[in-house]
C-alpha cells in the first residue's frame, strides 16, 4: 500500500530520511514544472526545486500540518521564484529549443503523431510560452497553478496571499491577455468564437 | 450573486469556466448565455484559451534529487542533494567487467586457478598443497560431512569420561596406557583437523566454481541483451531514414 504524503511526512520527522525522499520522487516533477513555468528557464527552475527540498527538509520540524504538504512545497517553490525573479531583475525567458529534430520527436512519439502534427504543436507550445511571459508575474502564477496543477481558487489566494476575488480577476485578466496573443499570432478562431 | 447574472461579473465567468461555482450560480450563468451572444462567445474563446495551454509542456528533464544527510562529525554537518548514484548510470554489462575484475583480483590474491578439462571442472588454490577437486564436490563435502561429524562426537566423548574417569578414582594411572591414550587421542584430532580443513577446502573451490559459472551465465545474458539493443537501434534507425526520405520526397513535390 502506499504512503500518503502525510505518513511520509510523519516518519521523515522522526528522522527517517529515506521517507522525506520518496516524498521528493513523488513532487519533483511538479514542482519543477511550477518553477520552469513561472521563471522559464531549465537550469534554474531546477535549482528552484532543488533548494525547495532542500529547505523543506531543513525546515520539516517546524511543519505543523495545518497545510497540506504540497501546498507547503508549492509556497516554498513559489517564494525561491519571486526571489528570483527580484533579485535578477529579469523578466521571465522561456528558452525554448531552437534546433528540434521532429523526426526524432516523431520516432519518440511512436506512429501515433505525425512530423505535421508535431511541428504544429511545438509551434503552439511555443506560442502559448511567449504568451505567457508578457503576462505579469502573478496573472501567470495564477494561471500556472490552476492550469497545470489544479488547484482550487481558494488554495491560489492561500499561495499568493490575496483574496479569492483577486485570483478570479487575474485568472480572467490573464486568460483575455492570451486571447489577444493567440489571435495576434494568427489563430484567428478565437475572434469568431469558434472552437480551433 | 445577485438573482440576474451580468455581462460585466468576471469572477462569476471565471468560477463558471473552471467550473467552481455551485449549481444555482451555475444555472444563472447558462440562463444569461443561451441570452447574450457576446458572453457565449467570450466563454467559447476562453474555454479555447485553456485548451491551447495544454500544448505548454515543461521540459522532460532527468532530475532524481535525493537527500543525504552527513555525520554530525562531518563539517559541514547537514544535509545536501546529490545526484543520482553512480551505478544507475552505468549499464549491466560494465558492472559485470567490474565484477569478474575484483575476482579475477581476489583469485590472484588467493592463488586459485580454475582450469577446465577433461575431467571437469577443476579448481585448485594456494592456501594449501595444490589439490584437484572433480565438478561431483557437493557430493564429495555432504559424504565428508556425515563422516567426521559422528568422529568428532565420539572424540569429544571420549576426553569428557576420561576426564571424569580421573576426578571420580582420584588415582594416577599407569605412565605408559595414559601415554598411549593421550597419543591416540592427538592422533584423532590431527586426522579431524585434517578433515575439517580438507572440507573447508573443497567448500571454497566448490563457491568459486558457482561464482564463475554465475558470471558467465552473467556475461551471456549481458551480451544477448547487446546485441538486441544493437538491432533495435538499426530498425529504429531505417525507420527514421524511411520518415526522412519521405518528407524530402514531399517537400520536393510541387503543390498542386
Amino acid at each position: 500500500m502506499v504512503a500518503t504524503d502525510e505518513e511520509l511526512v510523519a516518519r521523515s520527522m522522526a528522522g527517517d530520511a529515506e521517507s522525506f525522499n520518496q516524498l521528493v520522487l513523488r513532487w519533483e516533477r511538479p514542482i519543477y514544472a511550477l518553477a520552469y513555468r513561472v521563471i522559464g528557464r531549465d537550469e534554474d527552475a531546477r535549482d528552484v526545486a532543488q533548494e525547495t527540498f532542500l529547505r523543506a527538509f531543513r525546515a520539516l520540524p517546524g511543519f505543523k500540518g495545518q497545510a497540506k504538504f504540497s501546498s507547503w512545497l508549492y509556497r516554498i517553490a513559489l517564494n525561491l521564484c519571486r526571489d528570483w525573479i527580484r533579485k535578477k531583475k529579469r523578466t521571465p525567458i522561456v528558452d525554448m529549443p531552437e534546433d528540434v529534430d521532429f523526426i526524432e520527436m516523431a520516432a519518440d512519439h511512436g506512429p501515433v503523431e505525425s512530423i505535421e502534427d508535431l511541428v504544429a504543436r511545438n509551434e503552439m507550445s511555443r506560442v502559448v510560452a511567449e504568451g505567457m511571459k508578457r503576462l505579469p508575474d502573478e496573472q501567470r502564477t495564477a494561471i500556472v497553478l490552476k492550469e497545470y496543477h489544479g488547484l482550487t481558487f481558494q488554495e491560489i489566494a492561500d499561495l499568493q496571499g490575496c483574496p479569492l476575488s483577486t485570483v478570479k480577476t487575474r485568472l480572467y485578466q490573464g486568460l483575455s491577455v492570451l486571447r489577444k496573443h493567440l489571435e495576434s499570432q494568427g489563430i484567428t478562431s478565437f475572434a469568431s468564437g469558434r472552437t480551433s | 450573486m445577485s438573482l440576474m447574472f451580468t455581462c460585466d461579473d468576471k469572477a462569476t465567468l471565471v468560477a463558471y469556466l473552471y467550473d467552481e461555482i455551485d449549481a444555482p450560480d451555475r444555472k444563472r450563468v447558462d440562463e444569461h448565455l443561451r441570452q447574450c451572444a457576446a458572453c457565449a462567445a467570450e466563454v467559447r474563446a476562453l474555454s479555447d484559451v485553456r485548451s491551447e495551454l495544454t500544448q505548454w509542456a515543461a521540459p522532460d528533464a532527468e532530475l532524481g534529487f535525493t537527500i543525504i544527510q552527513r555525520a554530525a562529525d562531518h563539517p559541514p554537518a547537514g544535509t545536501v542533494l546529490r545526484p543520482p548514484q553512480w551505478r544507475h548510470s552505468v549499464p549491466v554489462w560494465a558492472q559485470a567487467v567490474a565484477a569478474m575484475l575484483v575476482l579475477a583480483v581476489s583469485a590472484a590474491i588467493a592463488n586459485v586457478q580454475v582450469k577446465s578439462g577433461p575431467d571437469g571442472f577443476v579448481v585448485s588454490t594456494g592456501w594449501m598443497a595444490p589439490a584437484a577437486v572433480p565438478a561431483t564436490a557437493p557430493a564429495a563435502v555432504a559424504t565428508a560431512d556425515q563422516q567426521w561429524k559422528p568422529a568428532l562426537i565420539a572424540l569429544e566423548q571420549q576426553l569428557r569420561d576420561e576426564i571424569r574417569a580421573t576426578r571420580e578414582t582420584g588415582t594416577v594411572r599407569a605412565a605408559s596406557r595414559s601415554s598411549d591414550t593421550d597419543d591416540a587421542a592427538v592422533r584423532r584430532v590431527a586426522q579431524l583437523l585434517e578433515a575439517s580443513e580438507a572440507r573447508q577446502n573443497r567448500e571454497l573451490a566448490l563457491r568459486v566454481t558457482q561464482l564463475a559459472r554465475d558470471m558467465d551465465i552473467q556475461r551471456r545474458a549481458d551480451l544477448l541483451r547487446v546485441e538486441q539493443a544493437i538491432g533495435h537501434t538499426g530498425v529504429e534507425m531505417a525507420k527514421q531514414r524511411q520518415t526522412l526520405n519521405y518528407v524530402i520526397r514531399a517537400s520536393t513535390t510541387p503543390q498542386q
